[in-house]
């Protein structure tokens, strides 16, 4: 039995306080005994393994067949066959740039609301998930609580929030509306939220109180990051509070943003749950997004093959942006990572 | 005058006691739908559709009615069912692969690091569609029946939320000192020994934390639950969504069957708080 090589391990504890230090870390046991080593990795795989087969059988392989039905020519006809509808090439992408195609309807608008729909939410929650952090971050009465209140809607599912604001926006009998017309008089005409031109902001106000919790939980853990001495320094400088967060606060906040922006994306450009119970799978051109397009055209109109291309420009659209961001926040996260 | 000038003092004073108030002021906002909640699930339905509030009378007549109006208690073992199997086998394959990509960082595992990753960017639609012909299929021509069982939903959801899960748990496990296992092994284990006696009992904030995370995900899903089920295996997303087709005007039962839908998630968030909260941020220090 070889000893394990044991060397100063705790000196390279790194010290809470420090935000990602550019520092590399020691690979530890290394230079111990290389048939421990061997027996390791093979553990490794042991463990994944798993993982790994599952994922491939329940995962990966169905993605795979996404993309292949995208191919496939499957409408209400040819459902029976399943996978073995007629091979249809690229037809069903054609179509959807086709305006004389049928498939075509709704898809461009279905794709501006989610762009439209995504910018707002991400937006709204990453700033305003920073905001509230930064009030937390001061010390005042009642802090501890306040932080974990502060959670509780990120608590509440997704359906419950999305019919609880389908409850408050109701045009005469939901509290929204009664506040803003018979108890302040702030409006005059009572708005229709869900219907019509307002239903996107019926659909973008629940996502963003959903949403909000996350990223401030994140900034709350980054902030506690950054020395008070750095803040103190530039204070005795004579930085004032908007050019010390300019200058101190948000550069090292960055690959936290960058995190919080992108699966900010994520969670909006994929929203389904919200459009659907409040609005049902066809929520009209005003708030029609891609998931609930993409659902009517499969389920509700048997057209899987239109749906599955859907999926895969969609898709397509998310990677464009994965790699967007990664070349916009890559030097952060290789800092923040090393 | 001189007693009421702004001095730099008082200022700081100032702005303190504004920021406070602001903070509480948004706290207030924030909570106000889940007050609003509350208090649509206790007024009876003829106020709640001619929008005469009366909070000071509150009843519970709702919370008794809704499980009549739909079958709410079949959706609430449904979901506390497959929820509950989905996230523990999630656990149980993420506390796995999670371990090994918490220890070891050669290149083949940083590769299926990195494709785990991937997988949470294509959208759900993207592999819904062929496991629904997948399902369909199966149930025409094998003896296999997943379409619209428990079994089913159990195993997308396991797939779904595993990828989060292993990342969830990789996060807990680099946070657990190494010298812990490196002793185990001095002392003769072999490193699974150390793993299965000396880690996971280590680890296990970090498996019940793991296991709310992926139980709120799964509670909240309703994309696959609607496309793979008809009746029998239907969740609570789908009862109220059945709620809002059948019940259009009872919003009071319809926000009772909320509450009620909300209270499992709660009670399981705040129960494991500290370390679901430790779990989530782990990434925010670390990167």
């Amino acid at each position: 039995m070889q000893l394990p090589h044991t060397e100063a391990a705790p000196a390279s504890e790194p010290p809470r306080v420090s935000v990602p230090s550019p520092g590399k870390r020691t690979e530890r046991g290394d230079s111990g005994g290389r048939r421990l080593q061997r027996k390791r990795n093979r553990l490794a795989w042991y463990l994944i393994a798993p993982a790994l087969t599952f994922m491939l059988l329940v995962h990966v392989l169905p993605t795979l067949a996404g993309v292949y039905v995208s191919f496939l020519r499957l409408n209400t006809f040819t459902l029976p066959q399943l996978f073995g509808a007629p091979w249809y090439g690229l037809q069903n992408y054609k179509d959807l740039f086709d305006s004389a195609s049928p498939i075509n309807a709704g898809f461009y608008q279905a794709a501006k609301n989610t762009a439209f729909y995504t910018s707002l939410v991400v937006v709204g929650t990453v700033a305003g998930g920073l905001g509230i952090a930064l009030l937390l971050n001061r010390t005042f009465p009642g802090r501890r609580l306040v932080r974990t209140l502060m959670l509780l809607p990120w608590v509440v599912p997704s359906f419950v929030v999305a019919t609880l604001f389908q409850f408050m926006l109701q045009r005469d009998a939901g509290i929204v509306n009664k506040i803003l017309v018979d108890y302040t008089h702030l409006v005059h005409h009572r708005p229709t939220w869900l219907l019509g031109s307002n239903t996107m902001w019926a659909m973008v106000i629940p996502s963003i109180w959903r949403g909000l919790p996350l990223p401030m939980l994140f900034f709350i853990a980054g902030l506690q990051t950054i020395p008070d001495d750095l803040h103190e320094a530039a204070k005795m400088d004579g930085a004032g509070a908007f050019r010390r967060f300019r200058y101190i606060t948000l550069p090292l906040l960055r690959p936290l943003i960058g995190i919080q922006i992108l699966i900010g994306v994520i969670y909006a450009a994929y929203q389904f749950v919200i459009p659907y119970i409040m609005f049902g799978s066809d929520p009209g051109p005003r708030a029609d997004v891609l998931m609930t397009l993409i659902v009517r055209q499969s389920f509700d109109n048997n057209l899987f093959g239109a749906g599955a291309a859907i999926s895969m420009l969609l898709t397509l659209a998310m990677a464009a942006i994965v790699l967007l961001w990664y070349r916009a926040f890559r030097r952060d996260f290789e800092v923040a990572t090393s | 005058m001189s007693a009421f000038a702004i001095t730099p003092r008082r200022k700081r004073k100032l702005t303190s006691v504004f920021l406070t108030t602001l903070t509480y002021l948004i706290l207030v906002i924030m909570l106000a739908p889940i007050f609003w909640l509350l208090v649509g699930a206790t007024q009876n339905s003829t106020d709640i559709s001619n929008g005469t509030y009366r909070l000071l009378h509150p009843t519970l007549h709702a919370f008794s009615a809704m499980w009549k109006s739909v079958d709410f208690g079949h959706y609430f073992a449904n979901s506390l069912i497959i929820c509950s199997a989905a996230a523990l086998l999630a656990t149980a394959f993420a506390s796995c692969a999670g371990y090994a990509l918490a220890r070891h960082t050669s290149k083949p595992l940083k590769v299926y690091g990195v494709s785990v990753l991937a997988t949470q960017v294509v959208p759900g639609v993207m592999f819904l569609l062929p496991v629904y012909l997948g399902f369909v299929w199966l149930k025409k021509n094998t003896p296999i029946q997943l379409f619209d069982t428990r079994l089913g939903i159990v195993l997308v959801y396991t797939a779904f939320f595993t990828p989060v899960s292993i990342y969830f748990m990789r996060s807990f496990f680099l946070a657990l000192p190494r010298d812990l296992e490196e002793a185990a092994m001095v002392d003769g284990c072999t490193p699974f020994q150390a793993f299965v006696r000396i880690v996971i009992p280590n680890a296990v904030p970090g498996l019940v934390a793991t296991f709310v995370y992926a139980f709120l995900f799964a509670w909240d899903e309703l994309l696959f639950v609607s496309a793979l089920t008809q009746t029998k295996a239907e969740t609570i997303p789908i009862g109220i969504r059945n709620f809002i087709g059948n019940y259009n005007s009872n919003y009071d039962q319809l926000m009772a069957a909320s509450v009620v839908a909300t209270i499992p998630v709660v009670i399981a968030f705040y129960a494991v708080q500290r370390w679901l909260v430790r779990g989530i941020t782990a990434g925010a220090v670390k990167g």
